[in-house]
Parts: C-alpha cells; structure tokens; sequence
C-alpha cells in the first residue's frame, strides 16, 4: 500500500514537473508563444473586423435606358432606392456599359429595352436584362434579387390599376391571393460575419492548439541532447502517460482561457449573435478543447522538424473549414469527405458551437456532437499515450549513439 | 555568361536539394493536388442540391400537398421530415436536421378559395448562407407560383390565351445573363480563389523556409560563395528552380478546371500564363522579402503563414473588400493574392483587357522586386547569424 501511495505521488510530481517545465518553455519560446497567445487573442479580433460589416449594400450598378419613358424611369428610381443596388451611372448602349464593369466601376447592368414601356401598355409582358458581374457572389445577389423584387412590385402595381378593384383589400389580394411570410432565422439580416465568424473562432481554437503544441514539441526535440522529443538527461520524463498528461494539463490550462475568450468575449465585442448559456457552452468546449489538445499532441509526434507542422496544419484549415458545413451545407458534402472529416475534432467544435452560439440549442440537441467529442478525446488520448510511448522507445534506442 | 554559369549551378544545387527534402515534394506537388481534388469534387454540384427541409402541415388540404410536392421538387429542396407543429420543426433545425421548414396554418385553402388572402410562412437559418439563400429562393418560387395558379385558374376560366396569362400574371420579366457563370456554380467561383490562394502560401512559406533552412544547417556560405557572394545571382539561381516547379504545378491545376472539367472563361490562354507567372513571381517574392525582415527561420514562416492565411478573407472574393472598413481596404493592397484575384476575375474569367487592372498588375510586379530592399540583410544573415533553436 505503502509503496502503492509512494509512486502515485512520485508520478504526480512528474506530472507537475512535466506541466512547469512546458509552460516555462512555451512562455520562453517566441515562436510557440505566437501561436498559442498572439493568434487566439489577436487573429479573433482581426476576423470580426473584417466581416464587421456584415452584409453589401449600394452595390454599384449602370443603367442603358433605351426606353426612356416614364415606367422605365420608375423602375430605375425604384432599383436607386433599395438598399442594395446604387444606380451610379448612365450608359447609352451596352458597350459603354461593358468598359464600367471592366474598370470595376459597377459590378452589373440593367438594361432596359426601346419597346419596354410599348409592351406593358400593350398588355404584353416586358423585360428587363440584367447582366451579373459573377465574380462576387454577394454582389451577384444583390444586383440580380432587386431587379426580381422592383420589377414584381412594378408589375404588381400595374396590375392593380389594370384590375378595376373598388378597395383597397382587394388590390392587395388580387397582387398576391397567398401571402408568403418568409423569416430569416437566427442571422436574421443575413450577415456574412454572423455565419462565419463563430465557425472561424473555433477552427482557431484548435488550429492554434495543434500550431502550438507541435511547434513547442519540434523546439524541444532540436533543444535536447539526444535530439528526440523526449530528453534522456531529465529523470522526470520517465513514462509516456505522466508526459502526455503533464503536457496535457500546460495547454489545458492555455485551451481554456483561450475557449472562453474565443466562445464569449469577442462575439460581445463585436456584437455577433450569442444565444448560447454560459453552462451549454461549457458542455461543449469542455470536450472540444480537451480533444483538440490531444490532437495536437498526436500530430505533433509524427512530424520531425516544428516547420512541418506548420506547414501541414496551415495548409488544412481552409477544407477543415469547408469541411464543418459552414460555408457548404453539410448534406451536399459528399460522403468520403464527410469520413474525412470525422478525424477532426474541428468538424464537431464548430457544428455543435454554431448551434449553442447561434441558434441557442440546449446540451440535449447537440448530444450527438457531444458524444463524438468526447470519443475523439478518448481516442487521441489512447493515440497520444501510444504515441509517445513509441518516442521513448526511439528515445532510448537513440541513447547510445547519441553518447 | 558567367553569371549564367553560376546561376545554373545553383539552380541544379537546389535542384538537389527539393529532391532529397521531402517537404519540398509535399508541399509542391503532393498537397495542391490534393487540395484541387478537394475543392473540385466537394463543390462538384456547383450549387447545393436536395437541401433537408422540412414541413408543417396544419391545413391537410389538396393545395397544402401541392404546395409540398412542388416544394420538394424544387432543385435545391427535398422534403424529408414531417412535423406536427412549430416548436418541434424548430427543435429539428437547431439540431441541424433541416436547414429550413414551411408552415402551412389551418384553413389556407378555404381562405385561398374565399380570396381572404391566407397567409403561408417559410423560416430557414442563415447559419449557413448558402444553404439558407438557396432554400429561401425555393420558397420565394413556390409562393408566386400558388399565387400564380389562382391567378391562372381564373384567367383561363374567363377565356384569355396563354400569352395574355403570362403577361397578366408577370408584366415585367427580369431576363437574367450570369456572365462567365450562367449556372452560378460556387465550384467557379470558389475553387478558384482556394486553390491560388492556397499555392500562394505555399509559395510565400516555402520560400522563406528555403532561405531558413540555409540558415539553420549553416550551408548559407557555401550558397554564396557558388555565386561569389553576389546575392542577387544568388537568389535567382536558387528561385528560378521553385518558380518552375510551381508554374508547372499551376499550369496543371488551370489545364484541369479550364480543359477537364470545363469551367468557364472569357480570357484567352495568354491571360491565364500572365496571371499564373505574376503569381509566382509575386507569392515567391513576398516570402525572400519576409525573411528578409525577419531573418530567422520560424519566425518569417509564422509571418508569411498568419499572412497568408488572411489574404484569403482580406482578398475579397467572398466578402467584397467594398464591403469592409476604410483601414481595412487600404490594407488589403498589402496582400499579394487580392492583386492576382483582381487580376483572375477581370482578365480571365471575364474576359476583360489587362490595361483595366494594371495597377494591381504593377502591385504584383511590386511584390516581385521587394526583396530588392532586403537583399543585403539576407546577405548578412547567411554570413553572420547564428541558428539558436
């Protein structure tokens, strides 16, 4: 018993040796310093700013009036005066019109043709043209959507005054027998930053993580004599688990502070949506965090030098990114890369922060993702522990012709 | 010539070198392919296709079905989950089960045939803009086209011909020309800003790690004395090799979109070896003028990643830089890959002439002769410095 109670202590000792010992080395280490403090507080920051704004509005547009009538120029002052279009000049054919959106002057065109005016008084159907710069969506949208909504709400009048109705309830009903109410919910102005950001700030959590821990894992192993990751002139690392859980518990403590400043300060700065409770982010992070950490200290034993684990981690965010369903809605992913996905941790951070944080989802909604979390964590643990305990047999096979 | 003889030793010199660091390969070759095949095959649809939504059906009628059925036959819409009511099709979204759901309240059809103007509601998130947009589009379709049909119904009914119809129905129909991109295809637009972006950091990271690596294995002064210590034939020698490769890798890359899978274009062949060498010349400068500044190995790494990594938000090509603050568009003229994308959209997707662009070309030819300013320090870093790990 006695001795039972003696090596608990002793590996617990290590372990607090191991954590002092890495956080020394993270503080002192400017590289790993970087990514585990500048980029979570700083890059954060950067993000919202960029997206602050949130959605394009005033999108510039040219006008070719051939049409010259009084409709046409109601449906020209109508496009001015929605909120997403800005009629900035005035072509005289299509031509000039093109040489505008070639100087990036405007990002589309409506063209309004001679017989315009002609056909509506004919009681034939009208058209308008519109030609879409299709290098931006958004602004695609935004050219393209109001032309649709003016030029309905152009027609609906005109067949108001063409039905003869006696009141005004009639008028609304004979323009749209079924109203159609349509709710944007949880980012309901549509903003691009809402939907992004809260994807982006936990892809940074354990981008961050991963950079860290294996930039700090690559110093070490060029730092120590026997240039392994695990040192042979240090008695304290003499196990892989009071290793793995020594580390574990240094950028615990770092994933921690980060995963709360990430998930509540800065969507309150910048005043993104933020449906989630303290205690349902809490179930959430708890595990992502944890798994990221384990993740990390996976990674970072298959890569040799601490670069190349920049370089690999760098290079995947943008499809881990993709690979949450985010940007592309999950069900049109296809299926292998939906297998692909399940490695990361990432994938079920951002899904199950996305439905806390922005669509205010309890812990029972998001137990699925819960639950993956969790047995990623388990199974980088297991990797992390078996992993690190390869490296201590490469350790010790390296001691002798490192003397 | 004897410059060109130095040039072409060092160039097999670090020919030698890419072969024997598998990094090199990794991230030369190995990765944008890798990445390309991403790209292309997750956004293979082009748009997204049978997004779960789901409906609340209250009214039970022959024209609630209707309007069920039509929705799911929608491009975009498959009607996969049933609900009893509200607070359970909410709960189904936010656990992500269906990006968008459609309440049908009772007695719409009765109030459709009494002309009391019933009133049908659509709610999907925006969490996930593309999905949400597209399922919003279905629904704004579906809705006119009930309308429509009441309106048809009885326009038929009083003998106007078809023509009559769609006039009365619609007087003024927007004609829609997507240039360079009829089908909207996200693949289009999205693929490729990823993919040069991502080359982009590549080449930034790579460059600065070539110039480390000198640095870290003290083989610096030996790279230099193959020159006679002129820097500048240096630098050429050992760049001339990564330019090559990469131009390789990128004209693979456009031969695949442009000629396999077809995307569209309206600029020549010309346009895209302008653009592709700007880029190159352009990534690869950055990279020689971050370690420039920073002489150490991970540090201009850790600069030329987090820099890069940016560039693919600040270069505008999802979110417009229009759209961001007025420090923010100023900045974005220090981010290599928001010139070439400008460049990419005006020149080869649409068509246009260069001249339009030249600034942002002059921006690109900019970034290729910054490390002029810092060729002396690099010069001094591999004669002088010491790697500390």
């Amino acid at each position: 018993m006695c001795t039972f109670l003696n090596r608990l202590r002793e590996h617990f000792t290590d372990v607090l040796y191991i954590f002092r010992h890495e956080l020394v080395k993270v503080v002192k280490d400017e590289g790993v310093l970087m990514f585990l403090v500048v980029v979570p507080l700083g890059y954060p920051l950067l993000y919202s700013w960029i997206y602050n704004n949130e959605s394009l509005h005033e999108t510039p547009v040219v006008v070719v009036d051939q049409s010259h009538s009084s409709l046409s120029r109601q449906f020209i002052n109508d496009c001015n005066a929605s909120p997403d279009v800005d009629v900035k000049y005035y072509a005289e054919d299509l031509d000039e019109a093109r040489s505008l959106v070639s100087r990036q002057l405007v990002r589309g065109i409506y063209l309004i043709p001679t017989d315009f005016a002609t056909r509506v008084s004919r009681g034939e159907q009208a058209t308008v043209s519109v030609y879409c710069d299709m290098s931006l969506m958004l602004a695609y949208k935004a050219v393209y959507q109001t032309a649709m909504v003016e030029a309905g709400r152009l027609g609906a009048g005109i067949n108001i005054k063409k039905a003869g109705n006696y009141t005004k309830r009639e008028d609304a009903i004979s323009a749209q027998p079924l109203a159609v109410d349509d709710v944007a919910m949880f980012n309901p102005s549509g903003g691009y930053g809402s939907c992004v950001l809260p994807a982006v700030l936990m892809l940074i959590l354990q981008q961050a993580l991963a950079l860290g821990i294996g930039m700090a894992a690559g110093t070490a192993r060029e730092r120590h004599r026997n240039g392994q990751l695990i040192p042979d002139d240090d008695p304290h690392y003499r196990g892989a688990y009071r290793i793995v859980w020594g580390k574990a518990l240094c950028y615990g403590m770092i994933g921690a502070v980060a995963a709360a400043y990430l998930s509540m300060a800065v969507p309150a700065m910048f005043s993104f949506p933020q449906l989630g409770t303290g205690w349902t982010l809490f179930w959430m992070l708890l595990p992502y965090t944890i798994a990221s950490i384990f993740f990390g200290l996976t990674v970072s034993c298959l890569v040799r030098y601490r670069e190349n684990v920049m370089l690999l981690m760098v290079f995947v965010s943008v499809p881990l990114l993709f690979m949450t369903g985010v940007s592309w809605p999950q069900s049109s992913i296809p299926g292998y890369w939906q297998g692909v996905s399940w490695i990361f941790p990432s994938t079920f951070g951002v899904r199950a922060f996305i439905r806390v944080n922005s669509m205010g989802a309890s812990v029972s909604q998001i137990l699925p993702e819960i639950r993956i979390l969790w047995i990623q964590a388990a199974v980088y643990l297991g990797m992390a522990c078996l992993v690190y305990r390869h490296q201590f047999f490469v350790s010790k096979a390296a001691k002798p012709s490192a003397d | 010539m004897r410059y060109l003889t130095q040039i072409l030793d060092i160039a097999l010199r670090e020919l030698g070198i890419l072969w024997k660091n598998r990094i090199y390969g990794f991230c030369m070759i190995v990765f944008p392919v890798v990445l390309v095949l991403f790209f292309t095959t997750m956004l293979d649809d082009g748009v997204a296709l049978d997004l779960p939504v789901g409906v609340v059906d209250q009214d039970n009628s022959a024209t609630s079905r209707g309007l069920i059925r039509n929705l799911d036959a929608m491009q975009s819409s498959r009607v996969v989950y049933r609900f009893a009511n509200i607070t359970e099709a909410r709960n189904a979204m936010q656990e992500g089960k269906v990006y968008a759901y459609l309440y049908i309240p009772e007695g719409t059809s009765s109030k459709l045939l009494a002309g009391r103007q019933p009133k049908i509601s659509y709610y999907y998130t925006m969490t996930c803009m593309t999905a949400g947009s597209m399922a919003m589009k279905d629904m704004k379709t579906i809705g006119s086209l009930g309308s429509a049909a009441v309106g048809q119904a009885t326009l038929s009914a009083k003998g106007a011909t078809p023509a009559q119809i769609k006039a009365a129905l619609q007087p003024i129909n927007v004609d829609a020309h997507m240039i360079a991109n009829p089908q909207g295809s996200y693949n289009y637009s999205l693929t490729t800003v990823f993919v040069p972006g991502i080359l982009m950091l590549f080449m930034a990271l790579l460059s600065a790690y070539a110039l480390g690596m000198e640095m870290k294995f003290d083989t610096g002064k030996e790279w230099l004395a193959r020159a006679d210590g002129n820097i500048v034939v240096a630098i050429l020698g050992k760049y001339i090799v990564h330019a090559l490769v990469f131009l390789l890798v990128i004209f693979l890359y456009q031969w695949y979109i442009f000629y396999v899978l077809d995307f569209p274009r309206l600029g020549g062949v010309w346009s895209i070896v302008r653009l592709s060498l700007l880029q190159v010349a352009g990534g690869l400068g950055f990279g020689i003028f971050a370690f420039g500044l920073m002489p150490s190995l991970r540090m201009s790494m850790s600069i030329s990643s987090l820099w890069s990594v940016l560039s693919i938000s600040m270069c505008g090509s999802a979110f417009p830089v229009a759209g961001m603050d007025a420090p923010l568009q100023a900045m974005s003229w220090l981010f290599p890959l928001r010139h070439y994308w400008m460049i990419y959209q005006a020149t080869v997707l649409n068509g246009f002439p260069v001249i339009d662009v030249w600034f942002h070309l002059v921006a690109l030819v900019a970034f290729t002769l910054l490390p002029w300013f810092v060729l002396s320090k690099v010069k001094n870093a591999m004669l002088n410095y010491v790697y500390i790990p």
